[in-house]
C-alpha cells in the first residue's frame, strides 16, 4: 500500500509567528472593535446551509470558531486545531490527529468525537469516526484536496448545544446575538492560540454600503465594508483601505441547458457583445479584473488564455445564424445597486448584437447576474464551488472530482466553460475601510476579515 | 495579505538567442579576458540559480507535441514575479529543450506554428502557459506547473556615536531573546528564546551547530504577543522569565531546564552581576560596570518589574521602589540612566508615552517612540544611552541611541534600520550591548543582532 504522509506543522511557536510582529508600537490589549457589515445572518453555526456565504459570514466564523486546518495565501496548508493529517489508501483514508488541551467555549474539552459530531453535521456524506485523539475520515473516491477542504469555514468545528446554540474553540466567544441585527463577542481568556487584544468587537448587520461609510466617517464604526466601486473614492480620501486578491466572481449565470443550436450561438454572441473592459473602467472605478475565466489567474495561474475582449462583429455574425431569438430576461439582486448598473449596462452591450435582454428583479428569470465568493485558494475547490453554484459538476481526466494537474483543471474549467451555461464578467476583490487607530488588521485570501490579532492604538505616539 | 501579481506581458519575440552569446564570442568580439570572467560569473550564478530543467523539458515535449518539428515563432512573457535573471534563464532553457526536439525558430511570417509562452503563476506554484496557434485553425493550449524554490552594517554619519549590529541568529519561529553563552571575541556559544523551547548552539568550524535544545513546559496559553527574556548567571547558566512562568537551567551537564508557574518580577537591567566581557566590537567601548551599580559604583539591588501573566506588559508594580515611586505606569519597557546621585527611569507605557522617573517626579513626555527602548553603558558621550525603537509605520523600523542631558532626549547615533518591526529590544547581561530581535517583512523569518555604540568622534 502506497502511503502518503502530509504533515501538518504542529509547532504551537509557529502560530504565533505570524501575530506579534506585525507593528512597531506593541499591541495594546483592550478596547472595543465596532464593526458594521451588510449581510443579516440569521444563524452562526458555520454549516447551516440556509445561510448564504459571504465575506462577511467567513469573518464572523472564524471569529468565534477554528478550523483543523488553515490555508495561506500561497495555498500552504498549516496546522490549527489539527497538529497532522496522514492519507493512506490513495488518498480515501485520512487520520487526523488533534491538538492537546483545546477547551470549546464552554469549557468542556476537544474531542475526536466532538470533531466527528461536527464534520458529519458539515459532511452528511463523510464516513467520520473517532480513534482516540484521531479523526479518521473515509471517503468513496480518492480526494488529495481534503486538508483544503476541511480549511473551509464551513468545516470549522462546532458543538452543537440544545436548543440550537453553537460553541467552538475560536479568540472570541458570542456575548449577545440578535440574529440579523447586532453579534456581540467577548475575547476568550484562554484562547489556546493567546487572548486576542481586543476585549469586545460589537457587530452591527444590515447595514447599506452608504451607512457603513457614515458610520465609519462620524467614528461609530471601526470597520466596515467597501464595495468594489467606492475602493477607487475612498483611497482618494486618504482612508485606510485593504483589499483581497480577486475573490468574487460576477458572472452572468443561465437557468437552464442549452436547449437548441440557435441558443449556442444567441450565448456566444452575448459573451462576444460584452464589454468587460467598460464595465470595470466606467461602473466599478477600476476595480478588479475582466473575467475570461471562472479562477482569476492568481488561483490558476492561466485565466489569460480566456479571451475577455469584446467582438461585436463577431457577435452580430453569431446572432444574425441564429434563427429564433427569443428575449431572455436578465436576473439580479435588487438590493445590489451596482449590480442593476451592470445589467443595465450588459442590456445595452446585447443590444448593440441584436439581442434583447429584459431586466428583472424577481428572482427568477432566463440569465441571472451574479457574484459568487470563491470559497477557497485551492484551485479545484474553487472551480467546484464556482460549478456547483450554477449547477455544474466538475471532474478531472480521470473522473475524479478533484485533484490532478495543471492541465485537468484548464480541462476541467474549459469544460464547466463550454455548457455555456455562464459567461464570467469580473473578479473582484473584497474590500474594507478603517480607522486611523486600527492596527494590524488583514484580509485573508478567501476575503474574510483576520481581526484576531488586531488592536487599536491611540494613533499618537 | 498577499497582493496579486498581475504583470503586464513582457513579450519578447526570440530568434535563435540560445547559443548567440558563444557565437560572438568564438567570432572574437569578446576579448577572451571578458569571456573568462563571464564563465566564471556564470557558474557563480548557476550555483546558486533554481533548477528550471524539468518543468522546461516538459513544457517542450508538451509544445513539440502540438507543433511537430519545423519552422516555429516563439514569444516568451513574464506574467508572474520570476526576476528578469530566472525568466531569461527560463527562456533559454525552453527555447534550448524545443530546438533538441526539432523546433526551428523563425519569424511569425515564415512561421508554421506561433506559440505564445506565458511565464506565469497562481498561489501554489509557477504556472507557464504556451497558447499554440497553427494555420487557422483553433488554438491548442498546454501548460506545466514548477513548484517555487524554497525559500550588518555600521550607520556612519556626522553623529558622535555609532550604532553597531552583528547578527547572531535568523530563524523561522519567533525569537524572544538571544544569550551570549561564551565568545572570543565572536559569539562562540549561544542560547536562543522561543515561546517553546531554548536552542543552544555552538559555533564550530564556522558553522552554528545545535547543541542542544530545552523544551519550556507551560500549562497557560501564551498572551497572543509572548515575550520573553534569558539571563546569564553566574552560579547556573542562565535564568528565564516568561510570561506566569519562570524556568532555572542546571547548573552543570548535561543541562536541564526547570520551570515552574511563577509571578516573581522580571529584571528591568541585565541580569548577571560582575558579568565581564570583551566586546564584540571594535572600539565598543566594552564595560565592566555591574548591572546593579550606578555611575558613582555604589551596589543597589537590581531593579525588577512585575510582569502581567496575560498581556504584553509589565503591570507597573517595582521592586525595589524609586525613591518613593513603588509603581510606575503599565509599562512594555523600562530603561535606567544612571546619574550622578540617582538614576533617571524611563518606562514605555501602553498609552504611548515615555514616563521619567527619578525617585521625587513622575514626568510624561511624547516622544514619538516604539514601545521598545532600552539602555546601554558604554566609555562614550555621557556614558550611557537609550536605545529606542521608531513608532509604528508601514515599512520596517529603526533603532537609534538617544542621551538625556536633562529631560529631553538628544540623538546620538544614527537610526539602524530594520527590514521589519522589532520586535524585542533588551539589555545584554553585561548592560554595554543590547539584543535587538526584528521580523523581516521580506523573509518574515525572525533575526537577532547584537546592538553596540561605538564613539566615532
Amino acid at each position: 500500500m502506497k502511503l502518503f504522509v502530509w504533515r501538518c506543522l504542529a509547532a504551537s511557536s509557529l502560530l504565533i509567528a505570524a501575530l506579534a510582529a506585525t507593528a512597531e508600537t506593541r499591541p495594546q490589549y483592550g478596547s472595543t472593535l465596532r464593526v458594521a457589515m451588510h449581510a443579516t445572518p440569521t444563524s452562526l453555526d458555520p454549516a447551516d446551509a440556509t445561510q448564504p456565504d459571504s465575506f462577511a459570514r467567513r469573518s464572523l466564523t472564524m471569529l468565534t470558531f477554528d478550523t483543523l486546518v488553515t490555508i495561506d495565501e500561497n495555498g500552504r496548508l498549516t496546522s490549527s486545531l489539527a497538529t497532522s493529517c496522514q492519507a493512506t489508501e490513495g488518498n480515501q483514508h485520512w487520520q487526523i490527529r488533534l491538538r492537546h488541551g483545546v477547551k470549546f467555549h464552554d469549557g468542556t474539552p476537544l474531542t475526536a468525537e466532538a470533531v466527528v459530531a461536527s464534520l458529519r453535521a458539515a459532511n452528511p456524506s463523510w464516513k467520520v469516526s473517532a480513534d482516540g485523539d484521531s479523526v479518521i475520515i473515509e471517503l468513496e473516491s480518492a480526494d488529495p484536496e481534503l486538508p483544503a477542504e476541511l480549511a473551509l469555514p464551513r468545516n470549522a468545528i462546532v458543538k452543537r448545544i440544545n436548543g440550537g446554540q453553537a460553541s467552538g474553540t475560536g479568540p472570541f466567544h458570542v456575548s449577545d446575538w440578535q440574529p440579523g441585527k447586532k453579534l456581540i463577542l467577548a475575547a476568550e481568556e484562554m484562547y489556546w492560540r493567546g487572548r486576542p487584544f481586543f476585549d469586545v468587537i460589537e457587530i452591527e448587520m444590515g447595514k447599506s454600503e452608504r451607512d457603513q461609510m457614515i458610520a465609519l466617517e462620524s467614528g461609530r464604526a471601526d470597520l466596515v465594508e467597501l464595495g468594489a466601486e467606492q475602493v477607487h473614492r475612498v483611497s482618494l480620501e486618504g482612508r485606510r483601505l485593504a483589499s483581497s486578491s480577486p475573490v468574487e466572481l460576477l458572472a452572468l449565470v443561465f437557468a437552464r441547458e442549452v436547449q437548441s443550436p440557435d441558443e449556442r450561438l444567441l450565448r456566444d454572441a452575448l459573451a462576444l457583445s460584452l464589454d468587460r473592459g467598460s464595465i470595470r473602467s466606467v461602473l466599478l472605478q477600476g476595480a478588479g479584473q475582466p473575467a475570461g475565466g471562472l479562477l482569476p489567474t492568481w488561483i490558476s495561474g492561466y485565466e489569460f488564455v480566456f479571451p475577455v475582449e469584446a467582438d461585436l462583429p463577431q457577435a452580430r455574425r453569431e446572432r444574425e445564424q441564429a434563427q429564433n431569438a427569443a428575449a431572455w430576461t436578465l436576473g439580479y439582486d435588487s438590493n445590489d445597486s451596482l449590480a442593476r448598473l451592470i445589467a443595465e449596462r450588459i442590456t445595452l452591450n446585447a443590444k448593440d448584437a441584436g439581442l434583447s435582454l429584459r431586466l428583472t428583479p424577481a428572482a427568477t428569470s432566463d440569465v441571472r447576474l451574479m457574484r459568487i465568493a470563491l470559497t477557497s485558494v485551492d484551485p479545484w475547490i474553487a472551480l467546484a464551488n464556482v460549478a456547483g453554484a450554477m449547477g455544474v459538476a466538475v471532474t478531472n481526466r480521470g473522473g475524479s472530482v478533484q485533484g490532478g494537474s495543471i492541465e485537468d483543471l484548464y480541462a476541467a474549467e474549459q469544460a464547466v466553460l463550454a455548457t455555456q451555461r455562464v459567461i464570467p464578467l469580473v473578479h473582484l476583490p473584497a474590500s474594507y475601510a478603517a480607522s486611523p487607530s486600527l492596527k494590524n488588521w488583514t484580509v485573508r485570501p478567501d476575503g474574510s476579515l483576520n481581526l484576531a490579532d488586531a488592536w487599536i492604538g491611540s494613533g499618537k505616539p | 495579505m498577499r497582493a496579486p501579481v498581475y504583470n503586464s506581458a513582457i513579450p519578447q519575440l526570440i530568434l535563435n538567442t540560445v547559443n548567440r552569446a558563444t557565437r560572438l564570442a568564438l567570432l572574437g568580439i569578446f576579448p577572451l579576458f571578458f569571456l573568462l570572467i563571464a564563465v566564471v560569473l556564470g557558474l557563480v550564478m548557476a550555483a546558486s540559480a533554481t533548477d528550471w530543467s524539468g518543468p522546461e523539458e516538459q513544457l517542450a515535449r508538451k509544445i513539440a507535441a502540438a507543433t511537430g518539428p519545423g519552422a516555429v515563432a516563439v514569444t516568451v512573457g513574464n506574467r508572474s514575479s520570476l526576476g528578469r535573471r530566472d525568466q531569461e534563464v527560463i527562456q533559454n532553457g525552453l527555447l534550448s529543450a524545443l530546438e533538441r526536439l526539432g523546433v526551428r525558430f523563425v519569424p511569425a511570417e515564415q512561421a508554421a506554428a506561433t506559440v505564445i509562452i506565458s511565464l506565469s503563476e497562481n498561489a501554489a506554484s509557477y504556472v507557464w502557459v504556451a497558447q499554440i496557434h497553427q494555420g487557422t485553425g483553433e488554438g491548442a493550449v498546454v501548460m506545466v506547473s514548477a513548484a517555487r524554490p524554497e525559500g550588518s552594517v555600521a550607520a556612519r554619519d556626522s553623529m558622535p556615536l555609532t550604532l553597531n549590529r552583528i547578527l547572531l541568529w535568523s530563524q523561522e519561529d519567533p525569537i524572544l531573546d538571544v544569550a551570549v553563552l561564551q565568545e572570543s571575541p565572536a559569539p562562540t556559544h549561544i542560547a536562543v528564546l522561543d515561546p517553546d523551547k531554548i536552542s543552544l548552539y555552538r559555533m564550530q568550524s564556522g558553522k552554528w551547530q545545535q547543541e542542544q535544545v530545552l523544551p519550556i513546559v507551560h500549562a497557560r496559553p501564551w498572551p497572543r504577543d509572548p515575550r520573553g527574556r534569558l539571563i546569564s548567571s553566574r552560579d547556573h547558566l542562565f535564568d528565564v522569565f516568561l510570561p506566569g512562568v519562570i524556568c532555572r537551567s542546571a547548573a552543570t551537564l548535561p543541562l536541564t531546564l526547570n520551570c515552574h508557574e511563577s509571578d516573581d518580577p522580571w529584571p528591568l537591567t541585565g541580569g548577571m552581576q560582575n558579568g565581564v566581557a570583551s566586546s564584540a566590537f571594535p572600539g565598543g567601548g566594552s564595560s565592566s560596570v555591574p548591572a546593579g551599580a550606578d555611575a558613582s559604583g555604589a551596589s543597589r539591588p537590581p531593579m525588577k518589574g512585575f510582569f502581567a501573566p496575560t498581556r504584553n506588559f509589565f503591570t507597573g508594580a517595582l521592586t525595589p521602589a524609586i525613591g518613593k515611586f513603588t509603581t510606575a505606569p503599565k509599562f512594555y519597557s523600562a530603561a535606567p540612566l544612571p546619574r550622578d546621585k540617582y538614576t533617571l527611569w524611563l518606562f514605555a507605557s501602553t498609552d504611548d508615552q515615555v514616563h521619567l522617573i527619578d525617585g521625587v517626579s513622575d514626568q510624561t513626555a511624547k516622544l514619538g517612540w516604539g514601545s521598545d527602548l532600552t539602555s546601554v553603558k558604554t566609555s562614550c558621550g555621557a556614558g550611557w544611552q537609550v536605545l529606542a525603537t521608531a513608532p509604528a509605520n508601514d515599512v520596517g523600523d529603526f533603532v537609534r541611541a538617544y542621551e538625556f542631558p536633562d529631560r529631553d532626549p538628544v540623538a546620538v547615533s544614527a537610526a539602524l534600520e530594520f527590514a521589519g518591526p522589532v520586535t524585542a529590544l533588551w539589555t545584554e547581561s553585561r548592560s554595554d550591548s543590547a539584543v535587538v530581535v526584528s521580523r523581516s517583512l521580506e523573509t518574515g523569518s525572525y533575526e537577532a543582532f547584537r546592538l553596540a555604540l561605538s564613539c566615532s568622534q
